[in-house]
């Protein structure tokens, strides 16, 4: 039930692919050739990897031939056999032929096991250079895992039981600009900083997704312009992760500002929030459209009773799953300055104090875990 | 009359404590051959009756013999064992999707091949020529390194059929396999079953949803209503009155062709 | 034919000392006390949360500072639990529209009020020491006549959300956590300088536009770092996770051992997962020597990701077709190539794309991770920030948001093609 290309394009398609799946395999065999040139850093001339790119130094003819190698290594794969490029984009290089029986029967059909394919081979290669230089890049050592630090069993001895003695009463030594807090307060702060980020996120991602969503803006020049402005927007604003956000609004209000907090959850809830809704939009039953057009209703009326009603149990869902996600992050966005119980978390742990930190885990963990389980329980009830 | 194929004794399947009851006291025979058609309103306890017989479905209480062996008494592990000489079809098809024809009909074999071989994807070559075979029985043959979802709903059971022919079975179930495709599909995937029936002397247990078709193939049927059997004979017996005993005062009949 | 059958079976069945009957007993009991507790539960719950918010509000207004208490606990505790048990029987609760259920007469008629009085009388002596809602019916709604009934509108025309209770409860929760939001989390000051002081991140942008292009050979090498950090983590995390789920699979799970390692799992994992991985890297860079930076950095990740991805893969094992599996078992197989057959062609594909996923969000995380010290990009951002480098800053930034936007393109282009 594969759609075939349209055959007008059909020869300029498949040369685009034959490119693409060239540019692949180049690809990875410059990725080969980086991973050849870490290890002989490391294991030739024992030099320091921390020195990597400064020590290795190529002649002027170096980069010219390492780009020209690989592209060559590339072609002859490409030529030899089938190269993962072309697997991936699931070019044929066979012309069809009628069915034989025999053939059948042998089970020539059925194709070599993967591991006797080019592509096959040159896989599990990739994977087992990509573990190797994984091991090495991150520095694991299972020793050190094995084994804790001296302070690390300290940590243990004190984090458990958890010392809960400013939960409601507030720590003296712990204030936010002039004011006490308990672990308590904090949290409260916590929640409704989540909680205004989602309704406000909310609230102009509704709007806004609609004009991201394809089948409402039309096919007119004009719909084309509105959909890419508001779709890049989303696209864009939800690549820049929460904590960058805040810290550019750290800068811009105050550092430790629940408010700088918000804002920044706010501008990713929007962007996530716009996409997840216009998606939604975009994958609607036609047929409802269709039944008020033809009864003459105009776009709004479309919105208000064809879409509207078959998406806004959806809508619920993911805000909900926004919800929750913003919660989570809350209770650490005042690493960057973004206010609330991070304060405390952070407080403590550059105090050393282990048992309260583990009284501020143990609270974050109990609510997080109650919202998750919360909005699971009610996303199931409405979807 | 020689010993009957299978015996169902007061099987009654009871589900939720007690409080459902999906099959009450049923009892009947059924001759080595027979095509026999199972029909009732859904939720009639079609399904669970047939899956008590392979013991899909464990029943509450009551014997079933076949071929004179208690299978209520056997093992699991007996169980699985006896199911090979058991094909089943099914009203949604259930095939694995996302592999090709030539897979799902090789799964059929699972029971009679060792397992280490059957979980690195190895089927001895005798049994790949008899699912070729089986699949040139159903017309499919073409199709055999096809992806399953790649094909039409009628070809889909055929593979379905396919598949319970390489048990080389005894007893075939099926499970309103005709309810999911169009009135012209219908009759050629029966018409494979009833050649099963009649050339391999497969004895057939067919639930159906249209009373024509049962007509045009069962040599005997028997009707469900809310899990109690109201009909047994041939198809010729059931008459106006009767019908609206088994469908309720409100049904009609629909013919299909 | 044998229509015979329900008084055969009712006669088989023995009396009161059977242990069927015992079960059935407690079985029944314990599913109506569930369902009775937890609409009791909700509906004291939801009150005293609505009660301490509106203190918490009324207390900051007025005086400015935090507290939650305007009158004794005691007359908290009985104030909240009458409420709740008034409005349980003299209207539709929160907890009643949650299990779509109302209270209705035996006949299925409107209560009448001397009916209502009483099931709110004894409620108090059924439902709150517990035992009450053990049999079925329940004390308390046996001796007032009423029963709860599945909520049906047939028959009557809806009323609008202001004048239904539940409407109400739920505007006035929302509307006073939001004025207790905004007063808590936003000052006066705050807001006038997100209004006047956008100028303050000029310094940000500019670099934007102009990058430090000193660092940049650096800052690719963090960027590698980070990059394999986060594939390390999430190939670690399969290991562990794709084993782990069919644990987690409550389908898969039966019996009371299977049952028990399933809640164990569940509940570890969620715990697990309520720790963002921040702080699990804080907790690393204790255990392991700080000079292992990174490796600090993918133990938390891969913490985190084990117990994101076993919760992910077990929902999908939850919700696999039963039919295939029938269809394995029917031919004779035994429950490896049950497994083999019919379970794991329908999980590869959705497995292969969450872990996808999971490396996308990996990445992000692994540049916050960095913040605290677990190494990569995200390192280098926290110590120009604390220099106030701002150029600098604005330039690793720069290079996060590029390759986080580009790994976003490729793992969403992957797992539509998956799909």
């Amino acid at each position: 039930m594969n759609e075939s290309p349209p055959k007008k394009n059909h020869r300029a398609t498949r040369i685009r692919r034959r490119l693409l799946a060239l540019f692949i395999d180049w690809l990875t065999w410059g990725y080969v050739a980086y991973g050849v040139m870490y290890f002989l850093n490391d294991y030739w001339w024992r030099i320091p990897l921390e020195r990597f790119y400064t020590t290795l130094t190529l002649p002027p003819w170096g980069w010219p031939a390492a780009v020209l190698g690989t592209l060559a290594m590339a072609m002859i794969c490409q030529v030899t056999g089938y190269s993962l490029g072309e697997r991936a984009l699931k070019l044929e290089m066979k012309e069809e032929r009628p069915l034989n029986k025999e053939e059948l029967l042998m089970g020539r059909a059925m194709g070599k096991p993967f591991w006797r394919t080019q592509w096959g081979v040159m896989a599990v290669f990739l994977l087992a250079l990509t573990v190797a230089l994984g091991w090495h890049i991150v520095k694991i050592d299972i020793e050190a895992l094995l084994r804790p630090s001296r302070r690390a069993r300290e940590m243990l001895g004190e984090i458990f039981p958890p010392d809960f003695r400013y939960f409601f009463a507030s720590d003296p030594a712990f204030e936010l600009r002039g004011l006490p807090y308990s672990i308590l307060d904090l949290m409260m702060v916590t929640i409704f900083m989540a909680l205004l980020a989602t309704v406000l996120g909310a609230a102009v991602a509704l709007p806004l997704s609609f004009f991201g969503a394809r089948n409402i803006m039309g096919f007119s020049p004009a719909g084309w312009f509105v959909y890419g402005i508001v779709r890049g927007f989303f696209n864009v604003f939800r690549s820049i992760e929460t904590m960058l956000w805040a810290v550019v609004f750290a800068i811009w209000i105050r550092w430790g500002s629940p408010l700088a907090g918000i804002m920044a959850l706010t501008i990713h809830t929007v962007a996530a929030l716009g996409k997840l809704y216009s998606e939604q939009v975009e994958g609607i039953d036609p047929g409802p459209v269709e039944a008020v057009v033809a009864a003459g209703g105009d776009r709004l009326e479309v919105i208000r009773y064809a879409v509207l009603p078959q998406v806004v149990p959806s809508f619920w869902a993911f805000t909900l799953y926004r919800w929750d996600i913003n919660v989570r992050m809350s209770t650490v966005i005042a690493l960057v300055g973004g206010g609330g119980i991070g304060d405390m978390l952070f407080y403590y742990k550059n105090e050393g104090q282990w048992a309260l930190l583990g009284a501020v885990v143990a609270t974050i963990v109990a609510v997080v875990w109650a919202m998750d389980y919360l909005s699971g329980r009610l996303r199931e009830r409405i979807t | 009359m020689a010993e009957p194929y299978l015996v169902v004794e007061h099987l009654t399947k009871v589900y939720e404590r007690g409080h459902v009851v999906a099959l009450k006291d049923l009892s009947f025979e059924v001759q080595k051959g027979e095509f026999l058609v199972i029909i009732g309103l859904s939720g009639s306890g079609k399904s669970t009756l047939l899956r008590c017989i392979n013991r899909l479905i464990e029943p509450t209480k009551g014997r079933i013999f076949i071929d004179g062996v208690e299978i209520t008494k056997l093992s699991p592990r007996q169980m699985r064992k006896f199911r090979r000489k058991i094909g089943m079809i099914f009203q949604h098809f259930n095939l694995i999707k996302r592999a090709t024809v030539m897979t799902n009909v090789l799964t059929g074999r699972l029971g009679y091949i060792p397992t280490w071989k059957t979980l690195f994807g190895i089927f001895p070559r005798n049994d790949r020529e008899l699912a070729l075979r089986n699949l040139e029985r159903v017309g499919l043959l073409e199709k055999a390194y096809v992806r399953a979802d790649e094909l039409s709903g009628g070809q889909q059971q055929r593979v379905g059929i396919a598949r319970a022919l390489m048990q080389q079975p005894e007893l075939l179930l099926a499970d309103e396999p005709v309810s999911a495709l169009d009135p012209a599909t219908s009759h050629s995937v029966m018409q494979y079953i009833e050649q099963m029936n009649q050339e391999d002397g497969v004895t057939v247990l067919a639930s159906l949803h249209f009373l024509s078709l049962a007509r045009r193939y069962g040599t005997r049927i028997i009707a469900l209503k809310d899990g109690e059997l109201v009909f047994d004979g041939a198809p010729e017996e059931i008459d106006d009155q009767k019908f609206k005993e088994i469908y309720g005062e409100e049904a009609e009949e629909v013919e299909i062709r | 034919m044998p229509p015979k059958y329900p008084e055969t079976y009712l006669r088989e069945k023995p009396s009161w000392m059977a242990w069927e009957r015992i079960a059935d007993f407690l079985y029944f009991g314990f599913k109506t006390l569930g369902k009775r507790l937890s609409i009791a539960l909700l509906d004291v719950g939801g009150i005293a949360i609505l009660w301490i918010l509106t203190s918490y509000v009324i207390i900051r207004l007025s005086t400015g500072e935090i507290g939650y208490a305007l009158v004794p606990w005691w007359t908290f505790g009985i104030g909240v639990v009458e409420i709740a048990a008034l409005w349980e029987s003299f209207g539709r609760s929160f907890g009643h529209r949650v299990a779509r259920l109302e209270l209705r007469r035996g006949d299925g008629g409107d209560p009448a009020l001397h009916q209502r009085f009483v099931h709110w009388l004894l409620w108090h002596v059924s439902v709150l020491p517990l035992v009450g809602l053990l049999p079925t019916p329940p004390l308390h709604e046996r001796a007032s006549g009423l029963a709860l009934r599945p909520f049906t509108m047939e028959g009557r025309t809806p009323k609008p959300w202001w004048r239904t209770s539940t409407g109400l409860y739920v505007a006035w929760l929302l509307g006073i956590s939001v004025v207790a939001a905004v007063s808590v989390t936003i000052s006066w000051e705050d807001l006038v300088r997100l209004f006047t002081n956008a100028g303050s991140t000029a310094k940000f942008w500019r670099s934007f536009f102009s990058p430090d292009t000193s660092i940049i050979v650096k800052t690719v090498r963090a960027l590698v770092v980070t990059v394999f950090m986060a594939m390390t983590a999430t190939a670690f995390a399969v290991m562990v996770a794709v084993p782990l789920s069919f644990f987690a699979a409550r389908n898969l799970m039966r019996g009371l051992i299977g049952r028990s390692i399933y809640t164990v799992i569940r509940v570890a994992m969620s715990i697990i997962r309520s720790i963002e991985p921040v702080v699990w890297a804080i907790f690393f860079l204790v255990w392991v020597r700080v000079e292992l930076a990174p490796f600090a950095g993918v133990l938390a990740l891969f913490v985190h990701s084990v117990s994101d991805l076993t919760k992910l893969y077990a929902e999908r094992l939850e919700s696999i077709d039963p039919g295939l599996i029938e269809a394995i078992a029917a031919t004779g197989a035994n429950r490896l190539q049950v497994l083999r057959y019919a379970v794991i062609p329908q999980i590869v594909n959705p497995y292969i794309s969450f872990t996808l996923y999971r490396w996308d969000i990996n990445i992000r995380m692994a540049t916050v991770v960095g913040v605290v010290g677990g190494g990569g990009i995200g390192q280098d951002l926290f110590f120009y920030l604390k220099g106030n480098l701002w150029t600098q800053a604005g330039t690793v930034m720069l290079f996060i948001i590029a390759l986080v936007w580009a790994i976003d393109y490729f793992s969403a282009r992957l797992r539509a093609k998956l799909a």
